[in-house]
């Protein structure tokens, strides 16, 4: 019993002091979740960036102008010349450019009124929004020069539904991508190293037995995952305002779970390696298709067709989806048994053939 | 220095099969093989309680092979070894709680300090000595906060001695513990082996520097390709060269002399008083003699009345060295 906590504690130290771990275990993760976060992780807002360029510049033409900097869905800059808006567009910087014409405030007396838009045929949905955001707010504004009374109007209720965004999908996945490469590369490199360089050779001289070994390894694993899993939910909750829908015992359950998987692919990995220095490559190998095939970035419906059942098959798919689902939608176990059922094969498989690749020296 | 600090015997209770008092290790016809080459080919010996034991050859001669499968780290082909009565094969964990491996090339965690990794070790022991004692003895006390990886040579094989003590061991294993180390280095060990002995600990050592045999073992068990060519005390292994002096020198281009020319000179060599044996490698002869004026002054003659030149003429005691050249023709650093 001493002995397994001192292994424990043994193993704990040594990624503590080991500044690589460190950074890819939790430096990496939570940077990448930050980064892709604050980029993509608005979800399905849209927003339309323009320019209003004001030729006329009477009374008439700044209350068009109040009008449209005061609506939300467009940012428009309003300094440019008629030119330069232009050309910006053409360069595809803006998606739409607004031009109050010379003589608008006296063809708004002679209530013929006009502005011109130009937009950016080739981002189509984004140039129609605009489009049909200014026509609003144009309509608008002729409404309540003709002192117009609608007759009939539209009464929209809005209902908040999930609300998921893409933080939502991604903080799953980098939980799920953390396990996977701290077991799968860690232990590959770690275990071939310590056995070529005679490590585990020396302990095996001892009266240390294997099982000892194994189950401090693993549960020094698991605490890191845990605190590694921790952390990022934290962050993320605190910046981002993600939250666990889902029963935390659930998520620690695939936490341990997907921890147990990739230990034993390590293993392998570790036991079939010739050299520490394959290990690590090979392992990397494996790993890093995974990131983009595993549902840890892009939903698994993206992939093509061919891919779909290879995808399918993949731990890190499941653990990928059952994070996702307990942390979004708080699923309970009955309705991940899939993903719970396809973990465990990989891991009675898994473990099974690392306990039969798993060398000393 | 400080002594070596163990804990004391008395009360602990360990048990004691029977076995002969003076061997604590038995070694019968130990055989292993690696596809068709056979790395030990039937070695055989007994180690006593409480010497130093002495397993001395070159390079690839068997010495860690043999020394790992009566550690139980490698299963032997064939043959039996056994320490204080239990198999390395059968009983290897009794075994294992019995003694002490320093191995030949280990490596420890790199990142946990001198103290962390000897309470690791010690804790792998059902019985344990004081870590801090034990370190303080290995002379690392001003290192117990250092990681593993910052120490020098020196240190790390002291620390892995340490290790190899950290269960209070009847029988201590040291694979050459000095090889790759500086002169000052290999004298520490030395001493802290020297205490080992003086503790009463059984110690089996390999090396192929025969001054560190010589200084340090009770006994010495040559080891040549696989097998052992002799076994006895230093002192008894050089009397066997029934030669105590070694006179040594050097003939500049000896090899290019004409064939019945460098006959010639040899059977002179030969014929000198008291002269035992003549060896001769790349122009530089070794006359063991036992009467080393007498063959002095016969070289001295000849080569004046030979004409020939003799350079570097030195004379030393006989060493181990020149047994193992006598009884393999070829030299312990050859591998």
């Amino acid at each position: 019993m001493k002995s397994y906590i001192k292994l424990t504690q043994a193993q704990l130290k040594l990624f503590a002091r080991n500044r690589q771990v460190l950074f890819f275990s939790l430096v990496f993760p939570i940077l990448l979740m930050l980064a892709l976060g604050s980029f993509l992780g608005n979800g399905n807002d849209v927003r339309v960036r323009g320019m209003l360029v004001d030729e006329d510049n009477t009374a008439a033409s700044q209350a068009m102008r109040q009008k449209l900097l005061a609506n939300g869905a467009m940012t428009l800059e309003t300094n440019a010349s008629r030119t330069e808006a232009l050309a910006d567009l053409e360069r595809g910087d803006v998606q739409l450019v607004v031009i109050v014409p010379r003589k608008y405030s006296e063809n708004v007396q002679q209530r013929k009124a006009t502005i011109d838009v130009f937009y950016d045929e080739k981002n189509a949905t984004v140039s129609k929004i605009g489009v049909q955001v200014l026509q609003n707010a144009v309509d608008g504004i002729s409404k309540s020069l003709s002192d117009y009374e609608p007759v009939v109007t539209v009464d929209a209720q809005p209902v908040t539904s999930l609300g998921l965004k893409y933080i939502d999908f991604l903080v799953p996945g980098i939980v799920a991508m953390m396990i996977m490469s701290s077991n799968l590369n860690g232990v590959a490199g770690q275990i071939a190293s310590w056995r070529e360089r005679g490590v585990l050779r020396r302990m095996q001289s001892t009266t240390l037995r294997v099982r000892t070994f194994i189950a401090a390894q693993i549960t020094a694993r698991l605490l890191l995952n845990g605190s590694q899993a921790l952390i990022v939910l934290l962050l993320a909750s605190a910046v981002f305002d993600t939250r666990v829908s889902g029963a935390w015992l659930l998520l620690v359950f695939y936490v341990v779970l997907g921890t147990l998987v990739f230990m034993s692919i390590g293993f392998i990995i570790a036991g079939l390696a010739k050299t520490p220095e394959s290990a690590a490559p090979i392992a990397g190998f494996i790993s890093f298709p995974l990131l983009f095939l595993g549902n840890i970035f892009f939903p698994v419906s993206n992939m093509p067709a061919f891919l779909q059942p290879v995808v399918h098959a993949l731990p890190i798919t499941h653990l990928a989806h059952a994070l996702r689902e307990v942390m979004n939608v708080g699923a309970t176990m009955g309705m991940l048994w899939l993903d719970t059922v396809l973990l465990l094969g990989w891991l009675v498989v898994a473990f099974t053939v690392a306990s039969f690749t798993f060398k000393w020296e | 220095m400080p002594s070596l600090v163990f804990t004391d015997r008395g009360a602990v209770t360990r048990p004691q099969p029977a076995f002969s008092a003076d061997a604590i290790i038995r070694v019968e016809r130990l055989l292993k093989r690696y596809g068709d080459f056979i790395a030990v080919n039937g070695i055989s010996f007994n180690v006593k309680r409480g010497e130093v034991f002495g397993l001395l050859g070159p390079n690839g001669a068997g010495k860690t092979t043999t020394m790992e499968m009566i550690e139980g780290l490698r299963r032997p082909d064939g043959g039996t070894a056994s320490v204080a009565g239990y198999d390395t094969r059968t009983q290897l964990t009794q075994v294992k709680a019995m003694i002490g491996v320093q191995l030949q090339s280990t490596s420890l965690f790199d990142l946990l300090t001198v103290r962390e990794i000897t309470e690791l070790y010690a804790s792998f022991y059902r019985e344990s000595v004081p870590v801090l004692p034990l370190l303080d003895a290995m002379v690392l006390t001003d290192k117990l906060q250092s990681r593993v990886k910052n120490l020098s040579g020196g240190q790390k094989q002291r620390l892995a001695i340490a290790l190899a003590l950290v269960n209070d061991p009847l029988v201590v294993f040291l694979d050459e513990p000095t090889t790759g180390l500086d002169p000052q280095a290999r004298r520490t060990l030395w001493d802290i082996i020297l205490r080992l002995k003086q503790e009463g600990k059984t110690v089996i050592l390999s090396t192929h520097y025969m001054d560190e045999a010589h200084i340090l073992c009770d006994r010495i068990c040559l080891i040549d390709q696989g097998e052992v060519i002799a076994l006895d005390t230093p002192a008894q292994l050089i009397a066997r060269l029934e030669a105590d002096q070694t006179i040594e020198f050097f003939i500049p281009q000896f090899s290019t002399f004409s064939q019945p020319r460098q006959q010639q000179l040899h059977a002179c060599f030969h014929q000198m008083s008291a002269v035992q044996s003549v060896t001769v490698r790349d122009d530089r002869f070794a006359i063991h003699t036992t009467h080393l004026q007498q063959s002095l002054t016969d070289l001295v003659h000849i080569a004046q009345q030979e004409a020939v030149a003799i350079e570097q003429l030195s004379t030393r005691t006989a060493t181990l060295e020149d047994v193992f050249i006598q009884m393999t023709g070829r030299s312990l650093r050859e591998g």
